[in-house]
């Protein structure tokens, strides 16, 4: 029992921050159409500044999420201005390239500065538990990094439900050329909705950092997570994206004990390949004609 | 004239020792195994300025594999038909080095493996594939007799990543344990990479092992430690095999990699020749400590570039040269033998060390030991 809920608690903890990640992931496709393949190397963008504000700054990584939030916005609102804008209208696989293209450059860059090397960022409470009783713990940073993904998941549906620009941002994934015609300024929505998008996957990245390592190619990985969970959940489904990431948490973590550690993605893709079976669209999306 | 043709006789017969041998050189440079392919570039380097001092000219062609089985099967394909070198040192990886040790055969080229584990390479009966390191068998065998002479442990639980290297370790190990009478209470594998693993080792921990036996890369060596600690996971000892934890990487992070044991191929207070004035002279050019891995590489390009000197740049003889010889440098004596199904495999004499305040101590055999080993592990603080 003690094993099943150690399991479903860290299951659920490390699927929050897998939500954040496709959340991020699951705006920049909302509203443009332009699946991100640069997602995760965004995030390991966001790991690499929560890195350096911690070893020259000496601020705490959580703290950090602060500067790193604001930062990796900017960053994300240039990549669009700059680069995606230019392709919104283009084949899909040139925005692939595109987006393959600045994921590359991105982490040879980093390579190049930081060197391949091994990071790992160790704060005072990087193994630090919280004992729940019946031989149950709670990892300390992975429940405040839970606890902070919560928090900015619950900001994110207010600002997309109850602000003007969330709403245009919303019309805008409904249909460009309709809130185009409706005096919506796309071209801004869709910097400011890439820039959330940039912003969501750093913070994601400056979260797992006390607890994760850190090194230029670690990207990819959580590419393919973000993938799976934005997919799972609905293409373009904030809501879904959510459900998707504490999803795949809880599968993986929960077939890494049932069924064996090294199975645990081939459950995770079986378990996706049903929903798209059963539901093409994926479990909150809508299918579109 | 005659005067003028022996002194062309001369300069022709001498050209084959004052020419550059070509020799080849396999690692991963790029890709997640860089850290530790860094160790063996740094070794490289060290032994070529080497080799100059002694008169030995050698030509390095370097290729990157990025720890990618096929770019190094493709780099070695390069380096025996297209460079023509005399032999190859490298690659890092097991499953890198499995894969170009048939290519070596299959051209005929003397293929001398620094740093790889997987015990299948050497078991082949492959004649031109050198070893230098001791193969995946010798890491779970000296661990488990360490811990075997320190306590009495009764159950042993493996984890381990899904890798050759990681697999055919704990193997062995499983194989070993079960002469030993330690009953095997878990046996898991991840993949590499993984944010958590707290529900396996939750796992681990509710079966109440005495040993953990881990084989993993560097870092997630640390996040292992990291959780076992979370989850409360207390054995009599932590077994570390191989790469990920004999880093200083590993020993830096304290509150977790300490008492833990490991063992290695080399340290730099071993009294093999030239073992220390290695160590310093590594520290003083790279500025970092060197790994097992670098003392491998820098003895096996020593032993390479020598041997395909004498043997004047053939391929044949090099071979040949190689299967003969005996040297004594950093890594102890060398010799490539033939023994318990192996060929071509140096018996190398591992040392079982234990992170102790932070350092690496080596803890047996004791003709080697610095320090005595603390156990059983000492609770979690």
């Amino acid at each position: 029992m003690a094993v099943f809920l150690q399991s479903l608690i860290s299951g659920i903890l490390i699927g929050g921050v897998y939500a954040l990640i496709g959340i991020g992931l699951t705006l920049i496709f909302g509203v443009m159409r332009v699946i991100n393949f640069a997602h995760g190397d965004i995030l390991m963008v966001g790991m690499y500044l929560t890195y350096m504000i911690f070893t020259l700054l000496g601020i705490d990584p959580f703290v950090s999420v602060l500067i790193t939030f604001p930062l990796m916005f900017l960053f994300g609102g240039f990549l669009q201005k700059v680069f995606i804008n230019r392709v919104l209208d283009a084949l899909a696989q040139n925005q692939i390239l595109l987006t393959i293209g600045l994921g590359l450059i991105m982490s040879n860059t980093v390579m190049l500065i930081f060197t391949s090397d091994y990071k790992i960022l160790s704060t005072s409470y990087s193994s630090a538990t919280i004992k729940v009783g019946g031989g149950v713990s709670v990892s300390t940073p992975l429940l405040i990094s839970f606890l902070i993904t919560a928090a900015i998941t619950a900001a994110l549906y207010w600002f997309l439900l109850k602000t003007d620009t969330g709403q245009a941002i919303r019309a805008t994934a409904q249909d460009r050329d309709a809130a185009q015609l409706m005096g919506i300024n796309v071209k801004r929505m869709s910097i400011i909705a890439f820039g959330l998008g940039s912003a969501l996957a750093g913070t994601a990245g400056a979260l797992i950092s006390p607890t994760y390592y850190i090194f230029p190619q670690v990207g990819s990985v959580f590419t393919l997570k973000a993938f799976v969970i934005t997919v799972l959940g609905g293409m373009g489904s904030v809501v879904g994206a959510t459900l998707g990431g504490v999803l795949i948490g809880i599968t993986e973590s929960m077939s890494a004990v049932y069924i064996s550690s090294g199975w645990k993605d081939v459950v995770v893709f079986v378990l996706f390949l049903l929903v798209l079976l059963f539901k093409p669209s994926g479990l909150m999306g809508k299918s579109r004609t | 004239m005659r005067k003028h043709l022996l002194a062309l006789g001369a300069a022709l017969a001498l050209t084959p020792c004052l020419m550059a041998q070509k020799i080849g050189v396999i690692n991963s440079m790029s890709g997640p195994e860089a850290p530790i392919g860094e160790n063996i570039t740094n070794g490289i380097k060290l032994a070529e300025e080497d080799l100059k001092k002694k008169g030995v000219n050698v030509q390095l062609v370097w290729e990157d594999d990025t720890g990618k089985p096929q770019i190094s099967m493709s780099a070695m394909e390069k380096l025996a038909t297209r460079e023509n070198v005399v032999g190859v040192v490298g690659p890092y990886t097991s499953a890198c080095s499995n894969a170009v040790a048939k290519l070596a055969e299959k051209y005929k080229v003397p293929l001398l493996i620094p740093a790889a584990a997987k015990e299948e390479i050497t078991r082949q009966g492959l004649t031109h594939v050198f070893r230098m390191n001791a193969p995946a068998d010798k890491y779970a065998s000296s661990l488990i007799d360490a811990a075997a002479s320190l306590g009495k442990p009764k159950t042993i639980a493996f984890i381990y990543e899904n890798t050759d290297f990681g697999t055919s370790t704990s193997k062995t190990a499983k194989d070993y344990v079960a002469t030993k009478g330690i009953q095997v209470v878990a046996d898991v594998s991840y993949p590499k990479g993984s944010a958590d693993y707290r529900s396996t080792l939750a796992q681990i921990k509710s079966k109440n092992p005495d040993l953990v036996f881990m084989v993993s890369y560097v870092a997630d060596a640390i996040l292992l430690m990291r959780q076992s600690r979370e989850v409360g996971l207390q054995p009599q000892a932590f077994l570390g095999a191989g790469a990920g934890f004999t880093t200083v990487e590993f020993a830096k992070e304290r509150a977790i990699s300490d008492n833990v044991i490991s063992c290695t191929q080399w340290t730099d207070d071993v009294n093999w020749p030239g073992a220390k004035d290695f160590g310093a002279r590594y520290k003083a050019k790279f500025g970092k400590e060197p790994t097992y891995h670098a003392a491998c590489a820098y003895a096996s390009m020593i032993i390479m570039a020598e041997t395909a000197k004498a043997s004047g740049g053939d391929r044949t003889k090099t071979r040949a040269a190689l299967k003969s010889g005996k040297w004594n440098g950093v890594m102890g004596e060398v010799k490539f033998a033939d023994y318990d199904g192996f060929t071509n495999q140096n018996n190398h004499q591992m040392l079982v060390q234990q992170i102790i305040a932070g350092k690496y101590e080596t803890v047996l055999p004791a003709q080697f030991a610095t320090k005595k080993a603390i156990y059983p592990f000492p609770k979690w603080k």
